[in-house]
């Protein structure tokens, strides 16, 4: 029980973690008060808590794969306020609006992964002889989350302005791959996309279960049998991030150093 | 900049929890395999005990034994005929005992089980022993649970342990900054560490020697000032005696002799400003400042140049409140009124009027400064406070001489006692109108 929960809330935790410990170091670094992450993590934390309330009646709506969908649209919505970001990054001028792209993509992040911990730990509170080792676990998996987005965020910040968009524009990219992908998947499930064979299984390779695998998943989407859909939006969106960024980056060069 | 310690506390602790997090599942994962070894065996003695304690080679009739639910027995004749059994066994051959390895893991009556077959070769049967998987499971997550738990309560412990060690380490740079802190300003005396750490030696080293040029600095700046004010004075005495000498020979025109009479005055008010300017220059902090009466001062300032006044023939008025105690320093605040009052008397024409005014709130005292004179022009009021600049290359119709320091003197004075000066155009006057408000420090 304690290595699946560890699994369970180190994949959620991570995942916003990296997204949080990224947009703050990159708006410490561009000199954005950090008031934004406050209501972010407020207004994530009560749509988490009003979403995990109502998962019930998510989850049977649309035929009982109400839950799915509304998961992979809170995924493709977070791609979207990412390429937001990004867009508001290349022109620093529209302040308001690169504000508003933190603050909607850690919101949603917060509600998606918050809801999923909480709706995991509450199956659990019935049964008082499971929920030692589910708390340990939920606090080691926790702990690793957070120490992981921790070490990004000071790596960000104690680089030059440019290596530092440059570095928080790759892990962003990333991550919004990786939302796309589990979007796809999460479709998939829903049935809501016709399901394939696997491209490829990785398994042997990198555990999709083990720490590295579980960082890979949260960081660039790691999937050890991905769906050829899956792979191909995967591809898609990251060629369109990477275009913007590389825009974006260039915008910086030409920047001198804040 | 972010606190030293706030970002020492946090990356380490990041780095601990995650280290020791990696570890403590490897550690996990190894401890429930071997576990999971250790109930292989004991499955295994099981079987072998069974083996030989029952000698069965019929089928039982009274049919089961009682066992205890999580875990049961099978015993097979060789052609498979149930011998006896466990009353929670299945009836059926739980697992092929044909395989290779004799451990196998079956589903049944809703559990998952781990099972062991032996082949007693003596009586020529099989035994099959099994136990519930998710109860050994279980059983030994919670051995290893009782080693995790400690190294995950022991986190939080270690960051207050990391909070306070940070302290401690950085105890030689916050004696530092109070020491430094604490210095009064005219104190330049080297700042004394008792065991340095060599990381702060080098700063240590390079403030004292900062300290100690500074302190010559002010040595000689202090030295050249007695010296020139000394050196230049008895000169100029001594000029103001031979040209009085020289009017009473009646042997020069006294008309002729107005100029030079006119270029001593003038260079002994220079010599006396420039003085004065070094004197009370802000980052000249020799100078003690003390509960003052702002209004008794001005009253005194008054009082002294009232005769220049009264040649102008002009009005001057004092009004707001009776006493008004600021902290300064009295002799600069003197010198202060004097170059503004002097220069509203300046500036103002004949039988003009100058008015002032001070008023105090809990914060500050403000006192306010008018003329009837010409004024300023808005686009000067910045390079007033220039040193040496004079409004219209001093061609104003004072007639009174001037160096263009007082209001660079001001400034100094100003900024001394931590003051703020602004410029207007008078609207009851039309002169100049000047607002200088002083902060109040009310202590007790």
């Amino acid at each position: 029980m304690l290595l699946n929960s560890v699994i369970i809330i180190l994949r959620e935790v991570l995942e916003a973690a990296l997204i949080i410990s990224v947009l703050s170091a990159l708006s410490q670094k561009l000199h954005v008060s950090r008031k934004w992450l406050i209501i972010a993590l407020l207004s994530g934390l009560i749509g988490a808590i009003t979403y995990a309330i109502n998962i019930k009646v998510v989850s049977m709506a649309l035929d009982g794969v109400g839950q799915e969908v509304i998961n992979a649209s809170l995924h493709l919505l977070i791609y979207s306020f990412i390429v937001l970001l990004i867009l508001s990054l290349k022109d620093q001028s529209n302040h308001r609006l690169m504000v508003f792209a933190m603050v909607s993509s850690v919101a949603i992040a917060v509600v998606r992964e918050g809801s999923e911990i909480i709706v995991y730990i509450d199956g659990f509170i019935s049964s008082p002889e499971l929920l030692l080792p589910i708390i340990i676990g939920s606090a080691v998996g926790a702990g690793l989350g957070i120490s992981i987005g921790v070490l990004f965020y000071y790596l960000i910040v104690n680089i030059s302005l440019n290596r530092a968009v440059k570095v928080g524009l790759i892990i962003l990219i990333l991550i919004a791959g990786g939302m796309v992908s589990q979007a796809m998947q999460l479709l998939i499930q829903a049935d809501f996309i016709i399901s394939q064979q696997p491209l490829w299984d990785s398994s042997s390779l990198i555990n999709e279960r083990s720490l590295l695998g579980q960082l890979l998943y949260a960081l660039i989407g790691y999937e050890s049998t991905p769906a050829p859909i899956q792979f191909f939006c995967y591809a898609i969106s990251l060629i369109i991030t990477i275009i913007l960024t590389t825009l974006t980056i260039r915008s910086y060069q030409q920047r001198p150093e804040l | 900049m972010k606190s030293i310690r706030t970002y020492l506390l946090v990356a380490l602790l990041a780095i601990i929890t995650l280290v020791t997090f990696v570890s403590l599942l490897h550690g996990y994962q190894s401890s429930i395999s071997k576990a999971q070894q250790l109930f292989d065996q004991r499955l295994r003695n099981m079987a072998e005990i069974i083996a030989i304690a029952n000698q069965d080679i019929q089928p039982r009739v009274d049919g089961t034994f009682n066992q205890s639910p999580t875990v049961f027995f099978q015993i097979w004749s060789s052609d498979l005929i149930l011998l006896a059994h466990s009353n929670n066994a299945p009836e059926t051959l739980s697992t092929d005992v044909n395989s290779q390895t004799n451990y196998d893991d079956i589903n049944f009556n809703g559990y998952r089980w781990r099972t062991f077959s032996l082949k007693d070769d003596h009586l020529n049967r099989w035994i099959i022993t099994g136990e519930r998987a998710d109860i050994r499971y279980n059983l030994a997550e919670n051995v290893v649970m009782a080693s995790i738990i400690p190294i995950v309560l022991a986190i939080p412990v270690a960051g207050l342990i990391i909070w306070v060690a940070i302290g401690l380490g950085l105890k030689p740079l916050t004696e530092l900054t109070a020491q430094l802190n604490n210095k009064q300003a005219d104190d330049l005396s080297p700042v004394m560490m008792q065991n340095t750490p060599e990381e702060l030696t080098q700063l240590v080293a390079t403030t004292n020697a900062l300290l100690e040029r500074l302190n010559a600095a002010f040595m000689r700046e202090q030295q050249f000032s007695a010296d020139a004010a000394h050196e230049l004075r008895t000169p100029i005495s001594a000029l103001k005696v031979q040209l009085h000498n020289l009017k009473s020979a009646q042997q020069i025109d006294e008309k002729e002799l107005q100029p030079l009479a006119d270029g001593i005055e003038r260079m002994g008010k220079v010599i006396e400003q420039i003085l004065s300017l070094y004197r009370h220059s802000p980052d000249q902090a020799m100078l003690k400042q003390t509960e003052v009466d702002l209004c008794a001062i001005v009253q005194q300032v008054i009082a002294r140049g009232y005769e220049q006044i009264a040649v102008k023939q002009q009005q001057i008025s004092l009004t707001g409140v009776q006493h008004c105690r600021i902290k300064g320093n009295q002799f600069a605040l003197e010198t202060l009124l004097q170059n503004l009052i002097t220069n509203a008397n300046k500036f103002a024409p004949e039988g003009g009027e100058i008015q002032i005014d001070i008023s105090q709130t809990n914060s500050m005292a403000r006192l306010t400064i008018e003329d009837s004179g010409a004024g300023i022009p808005e686009n000067q009021y910045e390079r007033v406070f220039e040193r040496f600049y004079r409004v219209n290359g001093d061609q104003h119709d004072s007639g009174t001489i001037g160096c263009g320091l007082g209001l660079a003197i001001v400034k100094h004075i100003v900024a001394f006692h931590g003051a703020h000066i602004t410029l207007n155009r008078s609207t009851q006057l039309g002169g100049l109108k000047i607002v200088i408000d002083f902060p109040r420090r009310i202590e007790g």
